[in-house]
């Protein structure tokens, strides 16, 4: 019989709702998968958490489960307290708790500096195991191509992003492999540098299954205010597909008052949405990719494509049961756990991390566009071609 | 372009009325697009005009009639019948409750003065009634009846067999099911008669069809459990259905944890009330509707199919409000009723779920005997393809 994975656990902070409490929670307390209370076959035997407030659920779940330990360094959550590496899988949750943001508004999140930290007991020790970046590798791109690159050279599995591409859709489908894709729209909601990433996640794990596979993107411009509905009349995105993205919301603001589903008209539109936002780049194969934040709009996040010789619209729901407003789980983070349990188990991703360092980058290349009152970013370095598994691995089961 | 009578008993936000009749007026998202149907609202008659109800607002922007009679919508104030579909949505409005906390809304008798013009008038048209047909298995079964004996096509039912499902699947036509639960929350009659036709529209797919039902009994407290434990129900399609949930209560509202509710007893706490509907069908198969309130917030489906091994579960997705777009998927039924005359799946499956539940509520006020149900033999065939939200 295989021996049970160990896990360690390096987060930035551990209380209700954050990444972390649904992430290592799942691997505690099992999760509800396939008509069973799943267990996962494996021990979360160490954990790292950073940040411990009054809020913390850390010291609950230490007590609660005495086979994880806590530990006051990284290095020693990944040695367990001895020399070397002791672990067969590592977590690194760096999202929520306090941290410094940049002159661009970048939560610094300190994803690299504790992947580092990883990285010298993975070289000390003269081994890697695999591992999970939760949501994008880094604010910074140099330092989230470093991350990449020593996964690379060490050889371990590296895995990250964000629950989107693995979550229920509706309707539950998914881009056919090897499909000409001619235009995509992302529309979402959320902040920059936080739920951006996760629309273009969405994007991004969708359009990874066109027709030569993923060619990297060669330039990235953001819209904002003004500019944006600039860019939607001068129709820089179709609006075709704009609105296939808008008709798979089941969060649609009611335009009017006394009606609770209508279909918003521009001039509503402009009411609803104070700050728009959209990040338009072209990838090195000719394809427009669009990610839209249309707060006040939408609370959720929908996917629309031309697809195919004769450009037929393939759209969907990327559906978060998000709570506290809808559910009390987010049960979105079930599907990610698995993939992660697969990766801890077989030792390979079981999709490719080069999605999330592409998706890095373009968050990075956002903001800065943004920053810079949209001027348009050239992205040589988001030369990064790769291709997509070829069955789906989103929740379908 | 088909013409459309809206008959309700009241028109103001967020009731049936509003949200089905509105999707007429100014479109539905259907497969990835917003649909306008090809039809037009003409008139309407409505029970209740309270304050704030917003019946004559809609005439005068959509430019059709509010009528003071169902009769007189039907005919748009002339001599004969003057539309091609009826919209009968009786749902809200005050209306009072039986002993058995059935609200008596006025769907029978509504549908009956459609009847009545149908038959002076010489044509019948199209009706989809919302919700089940009636809180009384005789009426329920005189309006479809109706509907064969006239020859029109009639429609009825909840969103929760054609919402979506996660994950996205139906039973196998065909299959053979040894056993089914359903666990919906909610207040009686509304919200169990949805679990229950949720839990209908499943297993009406097993082998040989829908035999109709022998026989029924309802138990509440903590004999719900007892049963459980005796082999009743079964506590491994419990955990199914549960699997399928977004929202456990207790310790889960409390820190956010994911729970395996009956390994760590919290569903014993949280339910004070739990209600078990036992359902045994003519050919044999028995079904169980729990009613959990407390313990979770959703509508999730279980079932043990012969040589499989592992359950098959799936959630009935209500979407969020105030889009509740889970309507919109009926509506797109109602669309196909009205525009073919054919009734997409039989109203026979919405007559044995009025009638079963009557009978669970008939048990209930007889201190929860079990009822044979002659009268429940109901048989139909679930239409080959599933009818839910799948593109």
């Amino acid at each position: 019989m295989q021996k049970r994975p160990k896990i360690a656990a390096i987060a930035t902070i551990y209380h209700k709702y954050s990444h972390t409490q649904h992430i290592v929670d799942r691997f505690l307390e099992g999760y509800g998968w396939n008509s069973r209370h799943h267990h996962p076959p494996m021990d979360l035997v160490s954990l790292f958490v950073e940040q411990v407030k009054d809020n913390d659920l850390s010291r609950d779940r230490l007590e609660r489960f005495p086979t994880m330990k806590g530990y006051p360094t990284i290095a020693e959550a990944l040695t367990l307290g001895g020399e070397e590496l002791a672990v067969d899988g590592v977590l690194i949750i760096g999202e929520h708790g306090e941290y410094p943001s940049n002159e661009k508004g970048q939560r610094l999140y300190p994803r690299y500096e504790h992947f580092m930290q990883i990285a010298e007991v993975f070289e000390k020790s003269g081994r890697g195991v695999p591992t999970f970046n939760d949501k994008h590798l880094s604010w910074n791109w140099e330092w989230a191509r470093e991350m990449y690159d020593i996964s690379q050279s060490m050889d371990f599995a590296f895995m990250a992003g964000s629950s989107l591409p693995v979550t229920w859709r509706t309707p539950s489908i998914d881009m056919p492999l090897g499909v000409p894709v001619s235009e995509a729209v992302c529309v979402g909601y959320g902040g920059v540098d936080s739920y951006d990433f996760h629309a273009l996640e969405t994007l991004q794990c969708m359009v990874e299954r066109r027709a030569g596979g993923e060619s990297g993107v060669k330039w990235l411009q953001a819209y904002r205010g003004d500019a944006f509905w600039e860019a939607y009349h001068s129709r820089l995105w179709s609006r075709e597909l704009f609105e296939a993205a808008l008709c798979r919301s089941h969060t649609l603001t009611p335009s009017r008052p006394g009606f609770n589903n209508p279909f918003p008209t521009l001039d509503e539109l402009k009411e609803i949405v104070k700050d728009p936002i959209a990040y338009q780049y072209e990838h090195n194969d000719g394809l427009k990719s669009t990610m839209i934040l249309m707060n006040g709009l939408v609370q959720d996040f929908n996917f629309a494509a031309y697809i195919g010789s004769s450009d037929e619209i393939l759209s969907t729901q990327m559906y978060l049961p998000m709570p506290p407003a809808r559910t009390t789980l987010a049960n979105f983070f079930s599907p990610l756990v698995n993939n992660i349990e697969q990766m801890f188990l077989s030792g390979e991703a079981t999709y490719p991390v080069e999605r999330t360092l592409l998706t890095t980058g373009l968050v990075a290349a956002g903001v800065d566009s943004l920053f810079a009152e949209s001027a348009r970013q050239e992205t040589p370095h988001l030369d990064i071609a790769y291709q997509p598994t070829e069955s789906s691995t989103f929740w379908r089961t | 372009m088909k013409r459309i009578a809206v008959i309700t008993t009241i028109y103001r936000y967020l009731s049936h009325a509003q949200h089905f009749a509105d999707r007429f007026l100014v479109g539905y998202p259907k497969e990835g697009s917003w649909r306008r149907p090809d039809m037009k609202v003409v008139s309407l008659y409505v029970d209740q005009k309270p304050e704030g109800e917003q019946s004559e607002d809609r005439a005068r922007e959509f430019g059709f009639s509010v009528y003071p009679t169902i009769a007189e919508a039907l005919r748009c104030g002339g001599d004969e019948l003057a539309v091609d579909a009826v919209l009968l949505i009786g749902e809200h409005g005050e209306y009072p409750t039986n002993e058995k906390s059935q609200v008596l809304y006025p769907r029978h008798e509504f549908f009956k003065e459609c009847v009545k013009v149908f038959e002076a008038d010489g044509r019948a048209v199209p009706i989809f009634n919302d919700k089940h047909l009636s809180y009384s298995f005789e009426k329920a079964k005189e309006m479809v009846d109706d509907g064969h004996r006239l020859g029109f096509g009639v429609l009825s039912g909840s969103s929760l067999p054609v919402t979506w499902r996660l994950p996205d699947v139906d039973l196998p036509l065909e299959c053979e099911v040894e056993a089914a639960l359903m666990v919906g929350v909610g207040g009686s009659d509304p919200m169990d008669y949805h679990a229950m036709e949720a839990m209908q529209c499943m297993i009406e797919r097993r082998k040989g069809g829908e035999t109709g039902v022998a026989a029924v009994q309802l138990i509440d407290g903590e004999e719900v459990w007892k049963a459980g434990e005796d082999g009743r129900w079964s506590l491994e399609l419990l955990e199914a259905a549960l699997s399928r949930s977004d929202t456990p209560c207790g310790l889960t509202d409390e820190d956010g944890r994911t729970q395996d509710m009956i390994g760590n007893g919290e569903i014993y706490r949280l339910v004070e009330n739990p209600s078990a509907y036992f359902i045994e069908y003519n050919d044999g198969l028995q079904a169980t509707l729990l009613m959990l309130n407390g313990a979770v917030r959703d509508y999730c489906f279980a079932a043990k199919l012969k040589n499989e091994s592992v359950p098959v579960s799936t959630q009935f997705f209500l979407t969020p409000t105030p889009n509740v777009t889970y309507s919109a998927c009926l509506i797109a039924k109602i669309e196909e009723l009205f525009e073919t005359g054919v009734a997409p799946y039989p109203a026979e499956r919405t007559l044995l779920v009025s009638g079963t539940l009557e009978s669970c509520l008939t048990s209930r006020l007889q201190e929860h005997v079990r009822l044979e149900t002659p009268h429940l033999d109901v048989e139909y065939r679930a239409p080959a393809e599933s009818q839910h939200a799948r593109w």
